[in-house]
């Protein structure tokens, strides 16, 4: 009761760090990893950081040039306060402003939010990755510098100094949140908080084009300029499916033909093109399974089509309607029934739930999960599956914005129900899950030391998750955690790695559709092997 | 009146927003059967374009209620919290009820049927349950007034973010359940003289027959903080107690899909017509181009 906290107003107060990771204030792993409770971030170099804003914490997610004068310092600040106007105004916030003033309007600060924050849980509480830090620094901004009148009711309100290290710091701190919105389900007023970190980052992108070089730069402006985020132009993307193609064809002994720009097929399926390079048998298993269920899809090749992901859902909602009206765009051409979305969590809410308020006429064609169709083939009874094909304990991780964000809960698990006769269910799951830590971007940002505060910070919660899923199993018997969403696979790949997991306690990790085609009774190879070993 | 007035303006700003992207929270407490419990949407179903959308008002209610009457999500997510938190939210909604029974019984009396414990079974009814409501309105009032005030107070969490505004709102309702308690206490055992008041009030001026107990200084103290209270309430943060349904059903549980040749279409076309002026340069706003002509262009060095 006599704990002094960190106000909201320090913000502004030069320091050469405002917060700090210290390993003995993370939430303990337990055996057989407690030696990584002594770890904590590699320290930012000095000649690294010397002309970056790097005063929040010990880690970096934009990297924002100092500013080299007062006078630029100056315009910075002026940039700020004009893109906060904007933010509330209808002509450039209409896709936000009402959610965004009723979160600013009425935050009773019960702080019930908190404790449902896996960042500020597992941070040991560092005030400020607290959800109602952030938005209490942008409320009282707002209140003293755009309101009427705010510098003398700001006294009575919460008074807060804006200057460029304030600004600076704020910009960072919207991405110390991966916007998995745990604390808005649990809030009883229903206020936001990660809606503000997203209107934050959209005032830093929008107004002075501040945004983590990976979202923005290679992220959404390679999207639209290349065809897609990892750089991958149709040729290539053409190459690397023929090569999947062979590879599935040698794995699982099955004759695999994929249909590439076929006008008025019924489905045009859309990956996130990182699957292509990292994960490609989640791509071949959905060929193979769309194959033998006779489905009539297609793939594109045009720029774009091959890549859902949406990065503009996170920072920047310009680069978000761009990039789904290209998507509706291909898939008219086309002439298709339907988009189907594969195992790409953001993507499925940018495309299908976001992007629904911006496609109108001939552009608004119907958008689905993949997880419906994969459970309506599991279901029909067309395919035979063999469910002891199966037989390793299955966890299953819920991507954030497939379950909280647009409510598709139960298809993943009426089909692990069938095929894996070991799934165990995390605690909590469903629409209470936490996030793999890798939401909102931080799974593909990695400058300076971000990803080591991501595996440290913001997945340690997901690690524990995992491990608790399999308490009760034999260290030696290997065990999968499905992850139906790209970025979720590519964060829980990173914390495996980073704490030995597949060494210390035999856990491995996939996607949903790689278990169907592995269940599959006429597959004569199996498609998942454990170190060589075949189940 | 200005309650009114402010609370009517705040709705009427909300209302004139524009349509925004979706943003749902689930669960969707509309969605049938047991999708509702379990967080599953009509998005669930194949080819959902192709049937018809049904909401269910059972849901609704069945989550609603608690919601609101007992703040079942606090109870949930912050039990300390509730503790207090309860009491308080309680206590103002029993004063809601004693105000409706005044209004009931004033009017009543207007017509000629005064409000006493030995009046007709109906008239009891409000008699004593005015005294009922008022009585655990202004205890429960108290005790919750106390317990935020101490909570915000002492928890360093809620200490940490809270200005003089909080305090003073938390206080200034403190101070309405306290004088109401003490009048009721030393003055005012039936609530008679707050049936008066209202009597007065719709009759402009008037005493009700029989009524000769001029008002004590507790019982005028208590009438002219209610009266501030009610037309402060709407100004402050404390207006969520009606703002809820807004961050619920047009954010929260705002699932609805926009279907080609809908309103929902129509209104977005409106909104693509803004013309926005964000001034990074991959935006390429000008103040002139509209959404639709910004998103259906690339960015700056793009094709």
């Amino acid at each position: 009761m006599k704990e002094t906290l960190m106000k909201p107003s320090a913000i502004s107060k030069p320091s050469q760090r405002l917060g700090h990771i210290q390993a003995n204030e993370l939430s303990p792993l337990p055996p057989p990893y407690e030696d990584f409770n002594n770890l904590t971030l590699s320290e930012l170099k000095d000649e690294k950081i010397a002309n970056i804003e790097a005063s929040l914490d010990d880690t970096i997610a934009i990297g924002i040039p100092k500013p080299q004068n007062k006078e630029e310092e100056k315009k910075h600040l002026r940039a700020f306060l004009s893109g906060l106007q904007k933010l509330f105004e209808k002509k450039n916030n209409w896709g936000f402003l009402q959610p965004l003033l009723l979160s600013m309007e009425h935050c009773a600060k019960c702080q019930t939010c908190s404790d449902a924050c896996p960042v500020f849980e597992m941070s040991g509480r560092q005030e400020i990755y607290r959800p109602t830090f952030r938005s209490e620094v942008l409320r009282r901004i707002y209140k003293k510098y755009i309101k009427p009148g705010g510098k003398i009711t700001s006294k009575l309100t919460g008074d807060i100094d804006l200057n460029w290290t304030a600004v600076a710091r704020l910009a960072e701190l919207a991405y110390r949140c991966t916007l998995c919105r745990r604390c808005a389900s649990v809030c009883p007023i229903g206020v936001d908080n990660a809606l503000i970190a997203h209107e934050i980052r959209k005032l830093f992108s929008q107004e002075m084009g501040i945004a983590p070089k990976e979202i923005h730069e290679k992220g959404t402006l390679q999207h639209l300029k290349v065809g897609s985020t990892t750089g991958m132009n149709p040729i290539a993307v053409k190459d690397s499916m023929d090569f999947i193609q062979e590879e599935m064809e040698e794995i699982t002994g099955y004759k695999l033909e994929i249909p590439w720009d076929k006008e008025e097929a019924d489905i045009l399926l859309l990956h996130n093109a990182g699957e292509v390079l990292a994960w490609p048998e989640n791509v071949g298993a959905f060929a193979i399974l769309f194959q033998a269920a006779g489905i009539s899809w297609t793939l594109s090749s045009e720029e774009l089509g091959y890549d859902v992901v949406n990065y503009g859902l996170w920072y920047d909602d310009v680069q978000l309607a761009r990039v789904a009206l290209k998507h509706a765009e291909i898939a008219k051409k086309l002439k298709v029934k339907k988009i189907i979305i594969g195992e790409c969590g953001h993507a499925h809410k940018a495309l299908t739930v976001i992007a629904d308020r911006v496609l109108t006429g001939d552009l608004n064609i119907p958008r689905e999960s993949g997880f419906v169709i994969l459970d309506e083939i599991v279901s029909r009874g067309n395919l035979k599956f063999d469910p002891s094909r199966n037989n390793f304990p299955v966890t299953l991780h819920d991507p954030c914005n497939v379950v909280r964000a647009m409510g598709i809960v139960e298809p993943q698990r009426r089909i692990l129900r069938k095929i894996a006769p070991k799934f165990r269910e995390m605690t909590p799951h469903g629409v209470d899950n936490y996030c793999c830590g890798g939401g909102s971007g931080f799974a593909i940002m990695s400058g300076f030391n971000f990803a080591e505060w991501r595996t440290l910070v913001s997945s340690r919660k997901k690690f524990l998750q995992i491990l608790d899923a399999f308490k009760s199993e034999p260290q030696d018997t290997p065990k999968y955690v499905c992850a139906p969403c790209s970025n979720c696979k590519g964060s829980i790949r990173d914390i495996l790695a980073f704490y030995h997991a597949k060494e210390r306690s035999r856990i491995y990790y996939g996607g949903l559709v790689e278990l169907i085609v592995n269940a599959m009774a006429d597959m004569k190879k199996p498609m998942i092997k454990f170190d060589q070993e075949t189940f | 009146m200005v309650f009114f007035l402010a609370a009517g303006l705040r709705v009427y700003r909300q209302w004139k927003l524009p349509l925004h992207f979706r943003w749902e929270l689930y669960p969707v407490k509309h969605e049938v059967g047991k999708k509702a419990d379990y967080g599953g949407s009509y998005m669930e179903e194949l080819n959902w374009w192709e049937k018809e959308k049904k909401n269910s008002l059972y849901n609704e209610l069945k989550f609603m209620i608690p919601e609101i009457l007992f703040l079942r999500g606090v109870w949930q997510e912050n039990r300390q919290l509730w503790k207090v938190s309860f009491p308080f939210h309680f206590g103002l909604y029993m004063l809601l009820a004693t105000l409706v029974l005044l209004f009931v019984g004033a009017v009543a009396m207007i017509f000629g049927a005064p409000i006493t414990a030995g009046g007709s079974t109906l008239r009891a009814l409000i008699y004593y349950l005015t005294i009922l409501t008022g009585f655990v309105g202004l205890t429960m009032g108290t005790v919750g007034g106390i317990g935020l005030i101490y909570r915000r107070v002492f928890d360093p969490a809620l200490k940490n973010y809270s200005s003089f505004a909080d305090y003073f709102n938390l206080a200034f309702l403190f101070l309405f359940f306290v004088a109401g308690l003490l009048a009721w206490l030393f003055h005012d055992h039936a609530f008679d003289g707050a049936r008066a008041y209202i009597y007065s009030l719709l009759t402009f001026g008037g005493q009700p027959e029989g009524y000769t107990s001029s008002r004590s200084f507790l019982g005028k103290g208590t009438i002219m903080i209610a009266s501030l209270v009610m037309a402060y309430i709407p100004m402050t943060h404390m207006s969520h107690m009606f703002m809820k349904y807004f961050m619920y059903h047009f954010v929260r549980w705002e699932d609805k899909p926009n279907l080609k040749g809908s309103r929902i279409e129509a209104t977005i076309l409106k909104n693509l017509g803004f013309k926005p002026t964000w001034a990074a340069g991959h935006i390429g706003a000008d103040g002139e181009k509209t959404w639709a002509d910004i998103a259906t262009s690339g960015p700056k060095g793009s094709k």
